[in-house]
């Protein structure tokens, strides 16, 4: 069941909920349409299902569509990803041809909705092209991404510029992720829902009857890291830190990874890391359906330390969610993950499997450390990554696109 | 201490505010001397944000310095030199934005003659020009009289402090903050109220630690009520 501002008021305080309230109430009947390409898996769909029924509530008439494609349209725009955080890619025109034909047959499906839209929130490249098959569009069109597009593949990247600098505005988690483009870049960082299943409070029977059921003893300290089977996760490279650690340390660790409709490398990545855990039963692999979410929230809860060993990394709301409940975090030294990861305060930041089992050592002989930086951690994310923030950050950039971006606005 | 003030009808509303950070549109700086070629040309409305605006943005801890230009050269340019003397700078201690970007300009001179090699940023770590879009809305909640302030300041949100007490000192005439602009309303019986507020150095303080000083400093001030 969808969750109503008076549900998160307990979280995050009456004051913001009621700040929430006054920014939409210029913003009142308006039509606003998010568009991407999974309803299912990965940050970006977690996040449009609060988004869209709290902006409801708000008073905003608010859709969320979803592109669909066939698996080479989807190898396209996984290729799109891969070259936007910088991989070399092959990126022939056929590939093109395919995202093209696909992103017009469902602007044959979506036009009227998104023509007749006030704000169009375009997620990501998947649906990017379609600004330019909607003519008539009488709103304001945005173009969110939600990738470290720091450093691109210059390919993709030109070919993406021709599909997303015709909008009115982009939106980049960090400002090192933004590209020089002719329209208004905003900045805005993700966050989370405090409380969905994958985030709410557990007791530690409902932990326990988890971890039952997934075949894990709750008594070794448990290290984690929750992602989808993706390279740039390096869930390799936390198997080798895992490796590096003496065997005279108790702990067992456990990679859990969802599957997204849209990534079509997962099952290929998911044999690799299979391999490489072969023979070693302290490690646990998890392949978790897509709406697993209280499995997630379990075994985060049940872990001692929490890693996000990425070595490319839009934001990783896996770190805001262990943080969020309170677990150190041993991150990858890039994206997001450094906005959030505060060295020696809220975890630690490294860029090796070596620095990876040196901090996973140190935290496992330091225990009163684990407790400190959760401390630390916890009340971190509830001042800026939970969902009010993010949702009173999309309603002001709205307020600002309408009233022309000056940079004073006064509110009705 | 006592207050006494006119019997006037003077309400001030209560306004908050939300902001939304978006790239100013200049290159970023990798170097310093890239750093004093951009700040030459930047829009004013970078400047503030990175010297004003700091206060009002999520940060992890109290930083050491409160402007974005001192802390980018002390941790990214490693210059402690050059970021004591670009962290001292007092926005509001000056006319205006155009004076505090050529007093910038010229510590980021006088550093760069002293220098032999100019220093570099990590890649990754450039200075990145920012400004904000700043959207001002009424709260619902209104001082009807000066002994409301007192009252009622616990209740303002952080972004409401902001707006009112640090962010007006740049739209208001007098530079000065938009409670002390509506006391001075109330003529001479509201000195000790406006004194309390005048006391306080906000340049230094985190928006939370601003607001208890806020809420001490007037509660320090005893009310009399009026009939």
């Amino acid at each position: 069941m969808n969750k109503t501002l008076k549900d998160y008021e307990i979280v995050v305080g009456r004051d913001a909920i009621s700040q929430l309230k006054q920014i939409s109430r210029d913003l009142a009947g308006a039509k606003v349409v998010h568009v991407n390409s999974t309803r299912v898996g990965g940050g970006v769909a977690e996040i449009l299902s609060w988004l869209i029924p709290l902006m409801n509530e708000l008073g905003l008439e608010t859709s969320w569509e979803v592109v669909t494609g066939t698996p080479e349209y989807y190898n396209t725009t996984k290729t799109f990803h891969n070259g936007l955080q910088g991989n070399e890619v092959i990126l022939p025109q056929h590939m093109l041809d395919v995202y093209e034909e696909t992103v017009a047959e469902n602007a044959e499906k979506l036009r009227t909705t998104l023509e007749e839209a006030d704000f169009v929130f375009i997620h990501d490249p998947q649906p990017a092209a379609l600004l330019d098959l909607c003519p008539n569009r009488k709103g304001k069109w945005i173009w969110r991404c939600h990738i470290d597009a720091s450093h691109p593949n210059r390919k993709v990247w030109n070919y993406l510029r021709s599909k997303v600098s015709g909008y009115d505005a982009s939106i980049f988690s960090m400002p090192q992720f933004a590209q020089r483009m002719d329209h208004p870049q905003f900045i805005i960082a993700p966050s989370i829902d405090p409380l969905s299943e994958k985030n709410r409070e557990m007791s530690q029977d409902e932990i326990a009857s988890i971890l039952d059921q997934l075949g894990i003893s709750g008594e070794t300290p448990i290290i984690t890291q929750v992602s989808r089977f993706d390279r740039f996760k390096d869930p390799i490279g936390v198997i080798k830190a895992f490796n590096l650690l003496n065997s005279h340390i108790d702990a067992q660790l456990i990679l859990a990874g969802g599957g997204a409709t849209d990534d079509p490398e997962g099952a290929a990545v998911l044999e690799e890391v299979k391999e490489a855990a072969r023979n070693n039963d302290r490690i646990h692999i998890l392949m978790l359906p897509s709406d697993a979410h209280l499995t997630i929230n379990a075994i985060q809860r049940a872990s001692t330390i929490v890693m996000q060993k990425s070595l490319q990394e839009g934001f990783g709301l896996t770190v805001t969610e262990a943080m969020w409940k309170g677990k150190p975090v041993i991150g990858g030294n890039v994206g997001g993950i450094k906005l959030q990861v505060h060295n020696h305060h809220t975890g630690y930041l490294v860029d090796t499997p070596e620095g990876s089992a040196l901090r996973i050592r140190e935290l496992l002989r330091r225990p009163e450390k684990i407790k400190s930086m959760g401390m630390i951690a916890r009340k971190f994310v509830t001042e800026n990554f939970l969902l009010n923030r993010h949702l009173r950050e999309y309603l002001t950039l709205m307020l600002g696109l309408r009233r022309g971006l000056s940079n004073h606005l006064i509110a009705n | 201490m006592k207050i006494v003030t006119e019997k006037k009808n003077m309400p001030f509303n209560i306004k908050d505010c939300t902001l939304i950070t978006r790239m100013a549109g200049i290159d970023t700086a990798m170097n310093l001397r890239e750093l004093r070629e951009r700040l030459k040309i930047c829009p004013i409305e970078s400047l503030f944000h990175h010297f004003c605006e700091t206060v009002i943005r999520p940060t992890f801890d109290d930083p050491e310095f409160r402007n974005d230009f001192a802390i980018w050269a002390a941790h990214n340019l490693r210059d402690r030199i050059l970021a004591e003397r670009l962290g001292i700078l007092n926005p509001y201690a000056l006319d205006d934005f155009e004076e505090l970007r050529l007093q910038v300009l010229d510590i980021i001179d006088e550093r760069l003659s002293q220098l032999v090699y100019f220093p570099w940023s990590p890649r990754g770590q450039e200075f990145q020009f920012m400004q904000a879009v700043t959207v001002v809305f009424e709260t619902g909640i209104r001082l009807k009289s000066p002994e409301d302030l007192i009252r009622k300041l616990p209740q303002m949100s952080l972004s409401s402090i902001y707006y009112h007490f640090v962010e007006a000192r740049r739209r208001t005439p007098d530079k000065t903050d938009d409670f002390t602009t509506w006391l001075l309303g109330y003529g001479n019986g509201v000195e000790p109220l406006l004194k309390s507020l005048q006391g306080i150095d906000f340049y230094f303080l985190a928006l939370p630690e601003l607001k208890q000083k806020l809420i001490n400093a007037v509660q320090q001030v005893n009310p009399v009520s009026i009939s």
